[in-house]
């Protein structure tokens, strides 16, 4: 058991413990608040109850008083007793199909995960591409990047933190002493976010924002080749802008890498030679993502992947028990109640009447209504969960799109991606907790450089919706 | 009329003759410990509820100045001018006459001062085992426990049991060897600790060597330990090299210093505490250890050197009483500076602690007094045990914790 203890004076702890119930009850305050004003005359009764309901879990998911999932559940449960929703109705969005795809991402990721395949393609490609300091760099920039197309990016940062910990270990690096260890590990952290936003895969931002969409508007816009598309000149921007930020913040400053080159041949050799099962799971993946890709929307997103993870379990390359160690049950929880809140918010007319009300005066512009949606969410997914922050951006962003005549369809990748550049902070997003818990980077490492990144993610990302996107189809006037 | 706390100093360099009606009696043929001198001392409460460990039936008690008597049922001390002074007696606590589960004697499991039970579950010392035992310590010729396993944690539940229900004990104390490991015995005694605390609303204290890494001394706190104790015993390099060669080689003055420095951070005033011996250095390097010890909030206890006959110091005179007391002045003077909470060290019959040093210094100390007195009642000892837990809750975090509280 590793311990830490607070040695800060007591009345200090005592206060910052006090905060969980002053949260609590600001939560509670809210929700209260939003029942007892005065209804205006445009916002029907069950608008004002669901925007109560989302004002108490905007709390909670904002502050973490509970943990997300947890917050979730009480949103179905008092959306349910508030009568906003029947409990039927309310339940039945937990069988959503985003819900199962991202089961079936998970449980396809768990596989490659527990075969040793991923790990196995991380040493092979940085033996492959890490002879030199720069080279091991962008190698490890790119490798998780790629990786985080077709996997969870939390799941590919903790997956690969070891391996850049031990290289940094063999290089004798030393914590906050040279630029090289901050530069790898920052890599690791960006890559994986940079990544994670390209696909459907990469986290479960897309398809929670998909289905949103789909419950809210009963469309289905997106396949998972046109998803890339909208979000590809972002992420290979930001890929260039992030090499160049991590190389001019921290100029790398060791001469060789000879000695992680040493034990990463270490590692693939006592890896031995790849085995049937790595094998196998390798195709089944690939054989899923060109599905996915080629006939995605006929056959259905969840279907595919679900497809998949049957044809694992027929041939015997995954055990259940490997699926529930290494699936993230409580994201699924915390999808279904925010798909069910963001319903609800919908359906009741409590989103639109919050729309009109707050951004409504001034959002004149689909543009304008781009750049302000985009900033807010990036600016919140710094200091809150990705997911929580598109939980609560969706449904506003929904009805303010409605508004203004931008189209619907497009506020899910709106959200979405820049639901997923958190660059700035260790609680911003996992992969940057887990490079920081590194121990080499201090939190300016990560602030200053994080800041500027995000400042120009946001800046590529309004360029490409306003300029690329339409050549894509999807003029942002609907 | 000498203040009581001079009286416990004489006691304890001299150590006390039995009046001949009391030779026979029960209460002083307490069992004896060779790896514990104090369990074959007397224990006396001499006015103003001073506790003191006299030596009875040693070579320098039998020629001490000083005799227990019992005069019209009470015990007094009387000296060799026929002055008497009023004291109790502690009778030895009952359970010394049972036998664990297992069947080893209760007292050789633990044995009780003045509301502590002291425990040794390792029964040996690693300085002894690589021949640099320290020359005042009964332990260094002591083979009789040589290879012995250790006490069983259900054993010392067993007797930890038996002391609470009696009434003898309030409190554990866990006092052991060297161990010849990077935690410094703390892995060895975690089980006991956290057994201790998982069955008994207690407090309970240590006195180990130090780890290599402060990280275990952290956990020793997070571990349920309330106090804690590195006894550098000499202040002085090249006395503490003489007297405490394993001290010296295998651990090193200066790493008690800086892991008594970092323990003073993690746990509440006046729960770190080091023993310095009187006697064996210079008094004017005692005092400098004794501002060392205070300057880094640490509480030092003051004992004084006594020859013991099995010890390779038999023939090391002691320091006269009288010459020693400026050392004690200084003592609560320098804790009263450094503003040390003194309550949780008291009782001790071994030593003198700082509250009792305000006889050293002239002082009445009476709001120490009073809140002493407080700290012995039920309810104060109810409130220090309750207000240990829950500064432990606040201040320790795990990092399992850190990772639940993560977000998705």
């Amino acid at each position: 058991m590793d311990v830490v203890v607070d040695t800060r004076p007591l009345w200090v702890i005592l206060l910052s413990r006090s905060t969980r119930f002053l949260k609590i009850a600001l939560g509670l305050f809210v929700y209260w608040a939003i029942l007892a004003m005065d209804r205006p005359p445009d916002l029907p009764p069950e608008g004002q109850r669901a925007l109560a309901v989302f004002g108490l879990c905007v709390i909670f998911w904002a502050l973490n008083v509970i943990p997300l999932m947890i917050t979730s559940l009480l949103a179905i449960i008092l959306i349910s007793w508030t009568g906003v929703m029947s409990h039927e109705e309310a339940f039945a969005l937990f069988g959503n199909s985003a819900v199962f795809f991202i089961l079936g991402a998970f449980i396809l990721a768990a596989c490659m995960m527990k075969s040793g395949l991923s790990t196995r393609m991380s040493l092979v490609f940085l033996q492959r591409f890490g002879h030199s300091p720069r080279t091991l760099l962008i190698a490890i920039f790119l490798l998780n990047a790629f990786m985080s197309f077709f996997m969870s990016e939390h799941a590919v940062a903790a997956m690969n933190f070891p391996i850049i910990a031990e290289i940094v270990a063999v290089l004798r690096l030393r914590p906050f002493r040279g630029n090289y260890a901050k530069a790898l590990f920052i890599a690791l952290a960006w890559g994986s976010t940079i990544g994670g936003v390209a696909t459907l895969l990469g986290g479960g931002r897309a398809p929670l924002a998909l289905a949103v969409l789909e419950q809210v508007t009963d469309e289905t816009p997106y396949t998972f080749l046109s998803w890339m598309l909208h979000t590809l000149p972002v992420v290979l921007t930001m890929l260039f802008v992030g090499y160049l930020v991590i190389t001019r913040w921290f100029p790398v400053d060791v001469a060789s890498v000879k000695d992680a080159e040493v034990a990463l041949a270490q590692k693939v050799h006592d890896l031995g030679r790849t085995t049937l099962e790595q094998r196998a799971i390798g195709l089944v993946m690939i054989a899923t993502i060109g599905v996915w890709i080629v006939a995605g929307h006929e056959l259905g997103l969840a279907n595919v992947a679900l497809a998949a993870v049957v044809l694992l379990f027929l041939l015997r390359l995954v055990e259940w028990r490997d699926v529930e160690e290494y699936v993230n049950w409580g994201i699924i929880l915390m999808y279904g109640g925010a798909i069910c809140l963001g319903k609800a918010l919908a359906a009741s007319g409590g989103a639109l009447w919050l729309a009109e009300s707050t951004v409504g005066a001034w959002a004149g512009s689909p543009t304008s209504v781009v750049a302000a949606l985009s900033l807010a969410t990036w600016l919140l997914t710094e200091a809150m969960s990705n997911s929580a922050v598109v939980a609560l951006m969706m449904p506003v962003g929904l009805a303010i799109a409605e508004n203004v005549g931008l189209a619907q369809s497009l506020i899910a990748p709106i959200i979405a991606v820049p639901a997923g550049l958190a660059f700035a902070f260790p609680i911003g997003t996992p992969a940057n907790a887990i490079a920081y818990s590194s121990g080499y980077l201090r939190l300016r490492d990560l602030i200053f450089p994080g800041m500027l990144m995000g400042f120009v993610a946001w800046i590529v990302f309004n360029l490409a919706a306003n300029f690329y996107w339409p050549l894509l189809g999807s003029a942002l006037a609907g | 009329m000498r203040s009581p706390v001079h009286l416990k100093l004489d006691l304890a360099v001299y150590g006390v003759r039995l009046g001949e009606e009391l030779a026979k009696e029960r209460i002083f043929s307490a069992p004896a410990s060779a790896r514990d001198f104090a369990s074959r001392d007397v224990e006396l409460i001499l006015p103003e509820d001073i506790v003191a460990r006299c030596p009875v039936g040693t070579r320098s008690a039998s020629k001490s100045p000083y005799l227990l008597r019992n005069v019209d049922d009470q015990f007094v001390i009387e000296d060799d001018s026929g002055e008497r002074t009023p004291v109790g007696v502690v009778p030895p606590p009952r359970f010394y006459n049972e036998a664990t589960t297992a069947g080893t004697p209760m007292w050789q499991v633990g044995t009780v001062h003045a509301g502590y039970l002291s425990i040794d579950p390792a029964t040996t010392c690693g300085f002894a085992a690589k021949g640099a035992a320290c020359q005042f310590c009964t332990m260094q010729n002591d083979t009789s426990a040589t290879g012995a396993a250790p006490r069983t944690v259900e054993e010392v539940l067993e007797v930890v049991r038996a002391a609470f229900d009696e009434g003898a004990a309030e409190f554990v104390y866990f006092n052991t060897g060297y161990f010849d490991s990077d935690d410094g015995g703390f892995a060895f005694l975690q089980p006991y600790v956290e057994a201790i605390k998982k069955h008994f609303d207690t407090l309970v204290a240590l006195q180990i060597h130090p780890p290599k890494d402060n990280q275990w001394i952290d956990r020793t706190y997070a571990a349920g330990v309330d106090a804690l104790s590195y006894a550098i015993e000499i202040h002085d390099p090249v006395a503490l090299a003489k007297f405490c060669r394993g001290r010296s080689e295998f651990i090193g003055r200066q790493r008690y210093y800086d892991a008594l420095e970092h323990a003073a951070t993690i746990f509440p005033s006046g729960t770190v505490w080091s023993d310095l011996i009187v006697g064996l250095e210079s008094l004017e390097s005692t005092k400098e250890g004794i501002s060392a010890l205070t300057d880094m909030g640490v509480l030092p206890i003051l004992s004084l050197f006594r020859p013991l006959d099995e010890t390779e110091l038999r023939e090391h005179a002691p320091p006269a009483p009288e010459s020693v007391a400026p050392v004690y002045a200084h003592l609560y003077q320098a804790v009263r500076d450094a503003r040390i909470n003194v309550q949780f060290m008291r009782d001790l019959g071994y030593a003198i602690t700082p509250i009792e040093a305000r006889f050293f210094a002239g002082e009445d100390a009476k709001l120490d007094v009073a809140v002493s007195s407080f700290y012995r009642s039920k309810i104060g000892s109810r409130a220090v045990r309750g207000l240990s837990k829950l500064r432990r809750r606040l201040r320790v975090k795990t990092v399992s914790d850190s990772f639940d509280s993560s977000r998705l």
